[in-house]
């Protein structure tokens, strides 16, 4: 078990609004501020965009950790998307709980687009929360991969 | 009444203005000087409105000041965040042609016909080719202060402003470059794969024909050097509010941690110095936003570091804005930010351990000393680098600061025809002020050119679109090497070799770099020769490229919907430099999610919706007026409504400005105007009743109230509305108003004073109140406009009764911007200004009664007070002979509080005050009280606001889009705001807010037709059941529930954000091209691997 | 409307750990408009289901489908086909709907995923209140509008009783004292007088106390 989790390689969705998030993994990127590789983004309108379902989604297909980021509170670029946001993660991390495989592995971001340092920091504090928590207990990739590597 | 046209919706061609199109002899240009905030603006109502633009810009890039800002108060937004789409507009509109690093060399011509030259000054780097890549910075041996970061950081000599810069293109400063200075080195020139470099470039002068010209140039920060008391350039730990914000700035040179520049410490006590180069023997004016940004800035430091102490030495707390009285309560309150009320003269250094001491003299205890880690100075806004060469080229006089200061009545317009003038060109002012001016400049500019709309505008014709439908994906994949950017870390032809085989895949290639114009041309030859139907562009951000490619698969005969892109640059190869197998393996990822996502995409088309161009304003005061003028003159028809059956609202009790200038002349000449227009249809007596439909399309019922007392009803259909039910004056019962003659409001005593001024000529003693009905527990907010007033009517009596004594109680004086000159001349002519706070408010006994302000502590006072009858124009006036007034009777004074009615004061007025230097109670029997009470919403505000599905502030304004660059429109598309309805102001500001919304309005009105559709909700009414989730959650309250019982979403309204589609039960909504089966297999491709 | 809530996940995951292929039936009607069916929360459901079950070992398929109203034959007997592939009908609809379907699909399982809870409406985006209990015999003329039955813990009808304290109920300080929104409302209108009468004792046969009720209406008959 140990070994596994040494060569485990998380894999987590971020779902990211296009105003802030989006635009401050940008400026990490110009910025050239080093985080782990572990974190796709998937780009959306706005976090008030992301469904409870896309997240489901994400897990059933196997992800090991998912998280969603928005604009700061009170400055979203539609308004209330974010705080819409806030409250369906809230919702899918306790299903999530319910369901056996924890809410923890589920969480909301809140950055404006200046905060490439931010971004970054985020990426590093998910890799290393969902490394610590190990693979999803859905994920069979791990046997997969093992095989070809 | 001529009532012609209304009910059907008119073709554009048929309004007038456009008739003369062909005859047209002005030019339907503009040229904008500035690319700040002000000239974005600017520019981007004109070139949505069919004018022709022309951008100048001194510097490099756009986006001036408000790019080095780190947030923006009240509301905290990050200014990049707001900024960047607004910068990225500006340089996607076909229709403005930015001229950056150019200024004016000359101007020629009059208003409609102008030939500018300007001179763009050579970059050494041929921008055709440039990309942005940034690989000769890294090369580049010449390091140099970052003036983007005020000297904090280090940059080079060539170099891009900052990683959001519009254009994205770099400059050499020839001054720095190590070739131009020792003519050897050109390393840029041998890292430049695209060959860009250009040494022998010059600067170039271009020639433009223009109509009209606004001139936006913007201001300079005061130089700290210039106060040497201060030390700032001589001690390290001072620094000026604009350095301050580089620190604070999560991309500044610290990376977001503040630190002191001596010995990159964290400051623990830090100070903040205001007025530095303001309010001063030098400045006689004030920078009108230097009490609010120390106040964010210290809010920011203290988010930063919640133990930091920060003081901020200050004389008043000028927070006149829209909810900035109750950011400044919130920074003392909630942060703990000290403001010490006074103006230290010097700053000491420790030399040991670079700490500075200020002395500061505290009430009577003496002066104090106490020691900073870093001291920041406030500085002010000076004028432009730039004000004076150009003012001297339009021949523009300048005052004696420095500033364009133009007349109150027509605040936008210049001495010159044809030149009209906004931002802090004409006077300090904070982000809102300088983009309602240069909406109102556009709407202005618009009026003068309206018969050349659309002459020069151009509409860019692609070839037709195919249809894809029923094709397979035949993707196509450009992996691209950003130069080493992205090729230095990822594998580029392993990943172009992935992406080969991945389904729905027909072509790949790499490129060095994609977006390089020869490149781009090819990718519309291959889309053709191997008939792609869906690109993926695998490079960088779509923020900034992806308009490029789709321009390019347009002119190729794709939907440009059909497009994704896999930025493995940012998210890849730059953030993963150290583990090059690894940013192999995610590019690759990143791709095949881009490809998954790109084989479900689909076209979609925006189409036109036929609109009406008629406006509807309401209210009949100056703003109403302006705004209904400034859209008739360009050549819409208006419909104003007015309730009562006199136009020109509060400004009729108005009689004086500073300047003299007489208001009720400005109401006279703008009704005779508004009643001789041709296209404006004025209703008085009349309200709106109904209103319904979306932007566009409105629908109106107004109701008349007739002669006969029978009223009649009026269907109007317009495709704007502006708002402009004005405000009035505060007439609570506070410090016993209505007990007694002597006690005036501000506005009864101009009235007094414009009527018949020489009876006021016995008057001895005034004391004047301010914060009357503002700034309370009720009624948080400033009313801005009573210091001004209060100093106006000081000035008059005084003028009156030179021997005269007036004191003035006052929490803060906000005489922001050139009145502070005022302020300094009551203050010289003898008026006595004595500071009180909530701890110590005025005591007012009159007519066997004590009053103080009302009490706010019942929150739900303001629905339940009464306002408070003023007085008759007929009533008895006369001074020294006070009689208590009839209804002052002991009957009427039980409940008040104060029930010890005291009998030997019964003739007298007393007014009992806190002198806080003198820390003494001071009794002044004056001849005359004069409150200054604040301005409330007109009656009937909470009605027009649930009828418009406008929101209000809790103070009952209407509240704005957005605080910052929205602040004359409504969040509900089509409706616009303007003068007290938004919130008080002065008059000119009111005239400049209407003629802003008037330009807004006609970004709308001019298009011949709505282009509706894209990325925007859709309902299925199949599956919709009518739960109202939809209606409830919009932020945009776009979604209704129609007569077939089903959701509709208005095209032209919806903004496109998808939480309706996230919150649907019955998933019966969908945002196009954020469909769930676009986004959820690429989430599903990315964890399953190959599909 | 019926206001309805999902079982905890535990319940379901219980009712459902003997079956093999599952049918998720969702309804579209009152309990989608209270955001506890439709086909946003039938597809949480079924991949919060499969995600448990895979975890679990448990093999099958969870199916899902909508429908417009669960407790009518004709939309319930058009699920028929998938109907016949499930081992189990998991019904998201009221207790109506889960007995529409056990009628219609004599052999097959249907198990309710939600508890139905009352008759009421929306007073704020995700808060619903309980109005009506359906006693078969309507007094609001007489109360101001406010359903003493429903809306008084006790369902007394000659209100408020001792235990009415600042307008709240003393069963819990969280609902409003009916009798006291009687009150105001009556006060409003002027109506008063009306509180003077002493309401007599109720006829509950109209009632659930009757036994199953029904209804008929000549003239629709077919």
């Amino acid at each position: 078990m140990n070994q596994i989790t040494e060569d485990f390689e998380p894999q987590i969705v971020a779902f990211c609004c296009r105003y802030c998030a989006y635009a401050a993994a940008d400026l990490a990127g110009s910025s050239r501020i080093q985080y782990p590789p572990n974190v796709k983004i998937v780009l959306l309108p706005c976090s008030g965009k992301v469904d409870e379902l896309y997240l489901l989604k994400a897990f059933e297909a196997e992800a090991d950790g998912v998280y969603v980021a928005g604009c700061l509170e009170g400055t979203c670029h539609f308004l209330t998307g974010n705080l819409r946001a806030k409250k369906r993660v809230q919702y899918v991390k306790s299903l999530l709980d319910e369901v056996g495989i924890g809410g923890e592995r589920l969480e909301m971001y809140n950055l404006s687009s200046a905060e490439g340092q931010r971004f970054a920091e985020i990426a590093r504090e998910m890799t290393e929360r969902i490394r610590a928590l190990g693979p999803s207990p859905l994920n069979q990739r791990k046997s997969k991969e093992g095989a070809i590597k | 009444m001529n009532f012609s046209g209304y009910g059907t919706v008119r073709n554009f061609s048929e309004m007038k203005g456009t008739e003369l199109k062909e005859s047209s002899e002005k030019t339907g240009a503009v040229l904008v000087v500035g690319g700040g905030i002000a000239g974005m603006q600017a520019s981007l109502d004109l070139a949505d409105s069919g004018f022709k633009v022309y951008l100048a810009e001194k510097s490099p890039f756009i986006g001036g000041k408000m790019t080095q800002l780190d947030k923006t108060f009240p509301t905290n937004d990050c200014a990049t965040c707001i900024l960047t789409p607004r910068m990225v507009d500006v340089a996607e509109n076909k229709n403005i042609e930015l001229l950056v690093y150019s200024e004016v060399e000359e101007i020629k011509g009059y208003g409609g016909n102008f030939d500018v030259k300007i001179r763009q000054k050579a970059t050494y780097v041929d921008w055709s080719k440039c990309t942005g890549c940034e690989e000769c910075v890294s090369k580049c041996p010449a390091k140099i202060d970052d003036e983007f970061n005020q000297g904090l950081g280090r940059t080079k000599a060539i170099s891009l402003p900052f990683p959001q810069a519009v254009p994205k293109k770099v400059t050499i400063k020839r001054e720095f470059c190590h070739f131009f200075l020792k003519g050897k080195c050109r390393v840029c020139e041998k890292v430049c794969q695209l060959g860009a470099i250009d040494f022998d470039d010059q600067d170039q002068i271009i020639e433009r024909k223009v109509g009209a010209i606004i001139l936006a140039p913007g201001y300079e920060v005061y130089d700290a050097h210039h106060s040497p008391e201060f030390g700032f350039g001589r001690y390290p730990n001072v620094v000026t509010s604009l350095q301050f914000e580089r620190l604070l700035s999560a991309a500044g040179p610290t990376g977001g941690h503040v630190q002191r520049p001596s010995d990159s410490q964290k400051p623990k006590r830090i100070a903040f110095l205001q007025c530095v180069g303001s309010r001063d023997q030098d400045h006689g004016y004030c920078s009108s936003v230097c009490c609010m940004y120390a106040t964010k800035e210290a809010i920011l430091a203290k988010e930063h570091d919640p133990d930091v102490d920060v003081d901020i030495y200050i004389m008043d707390m000028r927070a006149f804005g829209k909810g900035y009285d109750d950011y400044y309560n919130r920074a003392v309150e909630e942060y703990g930010i000290r403001y010490i009320r006074c103006r230290p003269s010097a700053i000491k250094e420790i030399p040991q351990s670079k700490n500075l001491l200020i002395k500061y003299q505290e009430g009577r205890e003496g002066l104090r000393t106490e020691e900073y880690d870093l001291a920041i100075l406030s500085v002010g806004l000076g004028p432009g680098s730039s004000s004076l060469s150009l003012s001297q080229k339009l021949d523009l006089q300048l005052n004696e600061y420095g500033f364009y200061q133009s007349d109150p009545f027509q605040p936008l317009l210049s001495d010159k025809p044809g030149v009209y003038v906004c931002g802090v060109f004409t006077e300090p002012k904070d982000i809102p002020e300088s983009v309602i001016q240069a909406s109102g400049c556009a709407a202005l500019a618009a009026g003068l050119l309206a018969e050349a709309r659309g002459s020069l505008v151009l509409e860019k014709t692609y070839p037709p679109e195919k249809d894809v439908s029923a094709e397979e994906p035949r993707i196509g994949v450009f992996v691209c090497h950003c130069g080493s950017n992205i090729a230095g870390v990822v594998d580029v032809n392993q990943v172009a070799e992935y992406a080969r085989s991945l389904p729905g895949v027909a072509y790949v290639e790499t490129d060095l770099f994609t977006c390089a114009q020869d490149t781009v041309l090819e990718m519309r030859e291959k889309i053709k020769e191997h008939n792609l139907n869906r690109i993926v562009v695998s490079a960088c951000t779509p923020l900034t490229h992806a308009p490029l490619f789709q321009e390019t698969m347009q002119e190729a005969g794709l939907n440009p919907y059909l497009f994704e892109m896999a930025n493995i640059r940012n998210q890849c190869s730059w953030v993963h430099a150290r583990e090059p197998e690894k940013a192999t393996e995610k590019a690759k990822e990143l791709v095949r999610m881009s490809v998954a996502r790109a084989a479900h995409l689909e076209p979609l088309t925006k189409f036109p919706m036929p609109l009406n161009h008629d406006a509807l304003v309401v209210g009949g005061g100056i703003s109403g007026m302006t705004a209904s003028l400034a859209l008739a003159d360009q050549g819409f028809e208006v419909y104003l409504v007015e309730r009562e059956g006199r136009l020109g609202g509060i400004a009729n009790r108005l009689h004086y400005v500073f300047e003299n200038q007489d208001p009720g002349e400005l109401v006279t000449s703008l009704a005779r105007k508004v009643e001789e227009h041709p296209r404006i249809h004025l209703y008085l007596h009349t309200e709106l009743k109904k209103f319904s439909g979306f932007v566009g399309n409105f629908r109106s019922i107004l109701s008349r109230r007739t002669d006969d007392g029978a009223g009649e009803e009026i269907e109007v259909e317009h495709g704007a509305i502006i708002v402009a039910t004005g405000g009035q004056e505060y007439l609570g019962p506070d410090y016993g108003y209505s007990r007694d003659v002597r006690i005036l409001t501000q506005l009864e005593l101009e009235e007094k004073i414009a009527s018949n001024g020489s009876v006021l000529q016995g008057i001895k003693d005034v004391v004047m109140i301010q914060c009357v009905g503002s700034r309370t527990k009720v009624r948080p907010y400033c009313s801005r406009i009573c210091c001004g007033e209060a100093v106006k009517n000081a000035l008059r009596l005084k003028e009156i009764n030179p021997e005269a004594r007036i004191f003035v109680l006052y929490k803060d004086i906000r005489t922001y911007g050139f009145m502070e000159k005022y302020y300094t001349e009551a203050r010289e002519k003898g008026v006595i200004f004595v500071r009180y706070d909530d701890e110590h408010l005025p005591e007012v006994i009159v007519a066997g009664g004590r009053f103080g302000p009302k009490s706010g502590s019942n929150e739900h006072q303001r629905e339940t007070e009464k306002q408070a009858a003023p007085h008759t124009q007929d009533m008895a006036f006369s001074v020294g002979q006070p009689e208590p007034t009839g209804h002052s009777t002991a009957a009427t004074m039980q409940g008040r509080g104060e029930t010890s009615a005291s009998e030997q004061y019964w003739d007298s007025l007393t007014v009992r005050f806190y002198e806080p230097i003198l820390d003494e109670m001071l009794e002044l029997h004056p001849d005359l009280l004069v409150l200054s009470t604040g301005v409330v919403p007109s009656e009937g505000y909470e009605e027009l606001s649930r009828l418009l599905k406008a929101p209000i502030t809790q103070d009952g304004f209407f509240l704005e889009a957005h605080v910052k660059l929205r602040p004359v429109d409504v969040a509900f598309e089509g409706i616009f705001l303007c003068g007290l309805s938004h919130y008080p102001k002065y008059i000119h500001e009111s005239i400049a807010q209407a003629q802003a919304a008037a330009g807004r309005a006609a970004t709308i009105l001019s298009k011949k037709f709505l282009e509706v559709g894209g990325a925007i909700a859709e309902v299925d009414s199949e599956k919709c059941v009518a739960c109202l989730t939809c209606v409830r959650v919009c932020p945009y309250y776009v979604p209704i529930i129609n007569v077939e019982g089903v959701a509709q979403i208005d095209p032209a309204a919806c903004q496109g954000c998808g939480i309706c589609t996230a919150e649907c039960p019955v998933r019966a909504i969908s945002l196009r091209h954020y469909l769930d089966e676009q986004i959820i297999p690429k989430v599903e491709s990315l964890l399953a691997g190959v599909v | 409307m019926i206001i309805a809530d999902r079982k905890p996940f535990e319940e379901i995951k219980e009712l459902t750990s003997k079956a093999k292929n599952i049918l998720i039936a969702g309804c579209d009607s009152c309990v989608a408009v209270c955001l506890a069916s439709g086909e946003k929360e039938v597809a949480v459901l079924a991949s919060e289901l499969r995600m448990q079950r895979k975890m679990d070992g448990l093999e099958g398929e969870i199916e899902e489908i909508v429908n417009v109203r669960q407790c009518e034959n004709e939309y319930v007997d058009a699920m028929r086909d998938k109907v016949e592939k499930a081992d189990l009908i998991l019904s998201m609809a009221c207790g109506v709907g889960v007995q529409t379907l056990a009628e219609r699909f004599p052999d097959k399982l249907a198990y309710p995923a939600l508890n139905t809870k009352f008759m009421g409406r929306p007073v704020e985006p995700g808060v619903w209140k309980e109005n009506c209990e359906g006693c078969g015999h309507c007094i609001l003329h007489l109360t101001g509008g406010i359903c003493p039955v429903a809306r008084c813990s006790k369902s007394m009808l000659n209100g408020p009783c001792g235990g009415s304290q600042g307008g709240k109920c003393e069963v819990d300080p969280e609902i409003d004292c009916g009798w006291q929104l009687i009150y105001d409302r009556l006060s409003r209108l002027g109506q008063l007088d009306a509180l003077v009468e002493i309401m007599l004792s109720k006829d509950w046969s109209t009632s659930w106390s009757g036994g199953p009720r029904r209804v008929i209406k000549e003239s629709a008959g077919v």
